[in-house]
């Protein structure tokens, strides 16, 4: 830490809590002030910012992504199975229960990880489901897993994982679905592999999303909220046209559609909140 | 583990509409006119036809799309059309303009000189937020000029509410004075007294 | 533990430093406040914790505080029958109507001052004085 610059003053931390919470959503209280300090000063050093005042005119003026910078130094955007697994079992508990409602036996269930990174997300869902939602067999269910970056997508497809991915599963969850390649790697089932299917889509460009289809469920954890105010708008009507009517849409835990579209309804379920593509109104 | 199977149906290739813009926008049904907008080219000759949907579109998810529309082609003019209704009686009306011109920093700001001097002061009041988005410098000066000749405190409330993020050193007097003139409003003096604290420190 | 500690107001504006003033004047009379940007957070909140008391702004960004009226109204109870204070710098007989009719129990004009905003509160709360 570089000690010439002197600590923030309670004003400045106040400026830039405000800032935040304005456009992220996110609340940063006194309790969490040293850490938030910490690593401001990062970010200042990071930078070359000469001062708060000097980092905070840069902050606000939304040149390249500083937002984005500042958002991830506080937030551990680290990617594991049954990351937020309160969604998952909010999906198996309450949503799918909505959805199957409507459906005959055997239909069709289609749920999209956007973006899907390395798998983590489609597959956790995939082995989820298989663990937790009494009427798996009932539904023929397609889950599609999408991200931007063909890398994360070849990664993705392979479906080897380290031990930090697999940090939050049991023993027995590991030998159930995943065959041992060595010490360090553990790769998912074949029967699973081939069961997701991944796609490169950019989420602000229509003719990417469009083809996808409509899904029952859409998780789009942790992006949102990096996208300029054009784009949120873009992407928000996408997603909503992404959805089936009455069709649910997860966000990260600390992100909000009230900083991104109102095009959704709120919806609580088990002490989540949950957006929803409204029903269709019958004739 | 037959469970979970691959998925055998192929992705969805959408059907182009060939039609008009302003055919669709005129007949088109709800989906329709949503898919429409929402394709609808940044270029600005798409802009007369989007204008008159908007006056006229009552399904609020398709209105958003006309507003992304306007937001997409961030000209001036687009601007323009989105400032029409930051007057109406309808707060949602008012609420989704806003966002549109939020989303269109540069295009708006360039009608602030007009706005700040609009003889209704809901509109000066409105205006301010999207002073919002001027960097330190200028919006202590638009926003500095609009203090010291505005005789409304909700509106210098307004300004002062986005000074405290955006303000300077320059602010610093203007927002003295403001307190001053404006003593009974208590609301004024205590967020001015935010401001000079957030501004000043350091 | 005197009652009025134990009351909960949700206070909705998009401006930090009105809800500021707010919130220093309701937890100078032993309130619990919570804050909210806009109305889809503040319906968000209000699914989630219990409020006695929720004051909201007219014009905010995503969703409007009619908006939200209506919204809140239209769900089911208890939420939809929580006290709700329209605090807004619309001085006009139509937005006051406007916000009667999407179930505002009433409606005040800023600025308002912080003592006659923790009377008000203590008598939707039903706080002793």
């Amino acid at each position: 830490m570089d000690d010439a610059l002197p600590p923030i003053t309670e004003d400045e931390f106040r400026r830039l809590a405000d800032f935040l919470y304005r456009r992220t959503g996110m609340v940063f209280t006194e309790t969490k002030r040293y850490y938030v300090e910490r690593r401001i000063l990062e970010r200042i050093i990071a930078t070359s910012s000469q001062s708060f005042a000097g980092y905070f005119a840069y902050l606000r003026s939304e040149v390249r992504n500083e937002v984005e910078h500042l958002i991830n130094a506080f937030t551990v955007n680290e990617t594991y199975f049954y990351r937020e697994d309160h969604q998952l079992a909010c999906l198996s508990a309450d949503l799918l229960k909505e959805r199957v409602m409507a459906k005959r036996l055997g239909d069709t269930i289609r749920i999209w990880s956007v973006p899907c990174s390395t798998g983590e997300e489609p597959y956790s869902i995939a082995i989820w489901l298989l663990e937790n939602w009494k009427d798996v067999d009932a539904y023929d269910i397609e889950i599609v897993g999408s991200d931007i970056d063909t890398r994360v997508l070849e990664a993705a497809a392979e479906g080897i994982f380290g031990k930090r991915a697999l940090m939050r599963l049991t023993p027995q969850l590991i030998d159930r679905y995943f065959h041992g390649l060595d010490d360090e790697r553990w790769q998912i089932l074949d029967d699973l592999r081939q069961s997701v299917r991944f796609s490169r889509v950019n989420l602000i460009e229509t003719k990417e999303t469009k083809p996808q289809g409509r899904f029952d469920v859409i998780f789009c954890r942790n992006v949102l909220i990096y996208f300029d105010d054009e784009s949120r708008r873009v992407a928000a009507e996408n997603l909503y046209d992404n959805l089936l009517p009455g069709g649910f849409i997860c966000l990260g835990h600390t992100e909000s559609m009230s900083r991104i579209s109102p095009l959704f309804e709120v919806c609580r379920y088990s002490g989540a909140i949950v957006y929803r593509r409204p029903q269709e109104l019958r004739a | 583990m037959p469970l979970v199977r691959k998925p055998s149906s192929p992705t969805v290739t959408p059907i182009p509409d060939d039609r008009k813009l302003s055919d669709v926008l005129a007949d088109g049904s709800d989906d329709e006119r949503w898919t429409a907008v929402r394709s609808a080219p940044s270029a600005p000759d798409a802009l007369p036809t989007l204008s008159d949907a908007l006056s006229k579109e009552r399904v609020p998810r398709v209105r958003e799309a006309i507003f992304t529309a306007l937001a997409k082609i961030g000209s001036s003019e687009s601007a323009a059309v989105a400032l029409r209704y930051i007057r109406s009686d309808d707060a949602p009306l008012r609420t989704a303009a806003l966002d549109a011109l939020r989303a269109m920093p540069g295009a708006a700001a360039g009608h602030l000189p007009q706005l700040l001097t609009d003889t209704d002061a809901d509109v000066r009041l409105l205006a301010c937020e999207i002073a919002r988005v001027l960097p330190a410098d200028e919006a202590s000066r638009t926003l500095g000029a609009l203090i010291e000749r505005e005789n409304n405190t909700n509106v210098c409330a307004a300004a002062v509410e986005v000074l405290a993020e955006a303000g300077s050193v320059a602010s610093l007097p203007i927002l003295a004075r403001c307190a001053d003139r404006f003593p009974d409003d208590p609301f004024l003096t205590f967020a001015v007294k935010i401001a000079l604290d957030r501004i000043g420190s350091r | 533990m005197s009652e009025s500690s134990t009351k909960r107001i949700l206070v909705i504006d998009d401006a930090a430093l009105v809800r500021t003033y707010y919130r220093t004047a309701l937890e100078a009379h032993g309130f619990v406040v919570e804050e909210a940007l806009n109305g889809l957070e503040g319906l968000e909140k209000v699914l989630l914790q219990p409020f006695n008391l929720v004051i909201v702004d007219i014009n905010m960004p995503q969703m409007d505080g009619i908006t939200f009226l209506h919204t809140l109204r239209s769900r089911e109870l208890p939420v939809s029958g929580i006290p709700i204070l329209v605090i807004s710098t619309e001085a006009g007989k139509q937005d006051m109507a406007a916000a009667r009719r999407a179930g505002a129990n009433y409606y005040l004009v800023k600025p308002i001052k912080q003592e006659t905003l923790a009377e008000y509160a203590a008598i939707f709360c039903g706080a002793p004085r």
